[in-house]
């Protein structure tokens, strides 16, 4: 019997992320001869649904509410049982966003089915994933007859225009919301730096740096380059080296500067899905397996504490063009 | 106010863990060094000071696995939680999240939690699991990559906001007792005093044995850990540490990355 999956789309900010179109082509992986029906939550989403429903040919179930404008785990949850659990599905799966991960591991209880989060690739009823900074790969297979699965960004690139039939949209309305959880409102972050959209060059610091001394090397570096900015990972702000300002990542920014070195950073998802657009990819870490190394152009196994001041020495130690000191003879 | 932090144990570095040929999974050797998770850290400052902020309130850790995972209750206790709590279980491989929840779960179900909190995820697995089903299981309101929560007077109301994607953050007002699992950067996490540190060595750990708990069935199997195929399409460079960084130099100066005078 062919296998019965679903998407949980997400619907952000006016318009469907491109998270939610690799799930399509990784539905298509996980079950070739069906096509996946997706689900979609929100206010006012007819348009979108539609929408979705050409694209995909997927057939499309929009279920619209007043509480389901923005996302709440428990609310969500609850219009998500109350809609699969009849159709009892194999596979239910998520983008592992700020919303899949929230909400995938309830829905498995309430659907008694395994959880399988941050999936990478997959093989028949085998799924990949990392374990340990990804260092290491582990292959799970589920037990149970179904699972609900999240599915790391950027690992499946977003679906093609779908040729054939436009999917059918089956409208569910929504009254309820949960007694016990409410969404107030989004916020913008409090932590932006136009410098880093804007910087053309960017050297970024891992936890790898090892001291906080050493963010002026980087520092230092960056300054051999016009329009550059100093960037960092998670964990070097929450170490207080750099300010949040500085972060690039899933809860930072995301960046695609001309060049990015990362500098001691291991090369966590998290990280990396906020630089991989980058142009050109330049990594410095002691450990040669490091995986930051899969993502980089050119790597570089040094200590960062006696490599960037021969990088910086090799380079002549030019000042940038365009912040030339004065020439002699001006006044 | 009752607070339940849930801690687990990770091996120290990344950097030298190996594969067990004959296990497929992490060759813990003598040498290894276990602590505390970072992200659970944070999860139990923040317990420590809404204790501070809230006079009355009691904080237990609980951990579950091997008998070394007791050092780690113990730096909990050192950092300064009232009560320790070690469900044992014996299993050395692949436990998986709905597992170690359930456990957790059936422990806390009977004890009266108003908050349940624990790190967003664990450095070694990095599931996100745990938490969440935590909440499922005890059927209580939950919010992830929580970066700050203040309690509504009376303390039966909790409001806090959770980062998600684009640098933003969602804001959520939750009934309690709820769950919440913590973003790392909330806070600092303290180090132990002294005084903590001695008072730690001689105060027991409640141990309760998982299966006296009932271990559920796993839904999932693990198959062998394996390093990543690491045929990047990028490039090595070689030579001496000097050699690498004229050949760097040389590389953005072609790229015109880095401009000569």
């Amino acid at each position: 019997m062919e296998k019965d999956t679903y998407i949980i789309a997400e619907y952000i900010k006016g318009s469907i992320p491109g998270e939610t179109l690799e799930m399509v082509t990784f539905a298509g992986e996980l079950s070739p001869k069906k096509r996946p029906t997706i689900v979609l939550l929100g206010r006012d989403i007819a348009g979108p649904a539609q929408g979705l429903a050409e694209k995909t040919g997927c057939d499309i179930i929009a279920v619209m509410g007043e509480n389901l404008e923005l996302y709440n785990a428990d609310t969500y949850r609850r219009a998500l049982l109350d809609i699969l659990l009849p159709l009892a599905p194999t596979w239910v799966c998520l983008p592992h966003t700020a919303m899949g991960y929230d909400l995938a591991p309830g829905l498995s209880v309430g659907l008694k089915a395994a959880c399988i989060t941050g999936v990478e690739a997959i093989q028949g009823r085998t799924f990949t994933r990392s374990a340990y900074a990804g260092k290491f790969l582990v292959d799970i297979s589920p037990t149970s007859t179904s699972a609900v699965l999240t599915v790391l960004p950027g690992s499946f690139r977003p679906c093609r225009d779908f040729r054939g039939p436009v999917g059918r949209v089956t409208t569910v309305e929504r009254s309820g919301s949960s007694p016990r959880s409410w969404t107030l409102e989004i916020k913008e972050s409090p932590h932006r730096d136009s410098a880093l959209k804007d910087a053309e060059v960017i050297v970024s610091a891992g936890r790898g740096i090892g001291k906080k001394e050493n963010v002026d090397l980087l520092k230092r570096l960056a300054t051999l380059f016009p329009r550059s900015a100093v960037g960092a990972s998670r964990s070097v702000c929450d170490l207080g080296w750099l300010d949040y300002r500085h972060q690039i990542g899933t809860t930072g920014q995301t960046v695609s500067p001309k060049l990015y070195i990362a500098c001691g950073i291991s090369g966590a998802i998290q990280h990396v899905s906020g630089m991989k657009g980058s142009q050109t990819i330049v990594a410095i870490n002691t450990d040669p397996s490091a995986s930051i190394f899969r993502v980089a152009h050119y790597c570089v196994v040094e200590d960062l504490a006696t490599f960037i001041p021969l990088l910086i020495e090799e380079s002549g130690d030019l000042p940038p063009a365009g912040h030339r000191p004065p020439q002699p003879g001006w006044p | 106010m009752k607070i339940l932090v849930c801690v687990k144990q990770v091996p120290d570095s990344g950097e030298t863990l190996s594969i067990d040929a004959s296990s497929g999974w992490i060759d813990y050797g003598r040498s290894t060094v276990f602590r505390m998770n970072r992200y659970d850290e944070f999860a139990l400052e923040e317990a420590l000071l809404i204790r501070e902020s809230l006079p009355g309130t009691v904080v237990h850790a609980l951990s579950v696995g091997l008998d070394r995972v007791g050092s780690t209750i113990r730096r909990a206790l050192e950092m300064g939680a009232d009560h320790g709590i070690h469900i044992r279980d014996g299993r050395e491989s692949y436990v998986s999240p709905f597992s170690v929840a359930s456990l957790i779960a059936s422990c806390a179900r009977t004890r009266g939690y108003d908050l349940i909190l624990a790190g967003v995820m664990a450095e070694d697995d990095m599931a996100c699991q745990v938490g969440q089903l935590v909440a499922a299981l005890l059927d209580l309101p939950c919010a992830t990559s929580v970066i700050r929560e203040d309690f509504r007077p009376g303390g039966s109301e909790i409001l806090v906001e959770r980062e998600i994607e684009g640098g933003c953050r969602q804001e959520i007002l939750l009934k309690t007792p709820a769950v919440l699992t913590i973003q790392p950067g909330i806070n600092a996490p303290r180090y132990p005093s002294l005084s903590h540190v001695l008072r730690a060595r001689s105060q027991p750990q409640e141990i309760i044995e998982s299966r006296d708990l009932g271990i559920p069935e796993q839904q999932e199997i693990a198959g062998r850990l394996r390093a990543p195929d690491l045929t990047s399409q990028g490039i090595f460079l070689e030579g001496s540490s000097r050699e690498k960084a004229r050949a760097l130099v040389g590389i953005l100066h072609e790229k015109a990355l880095l401009l000569q005078r």
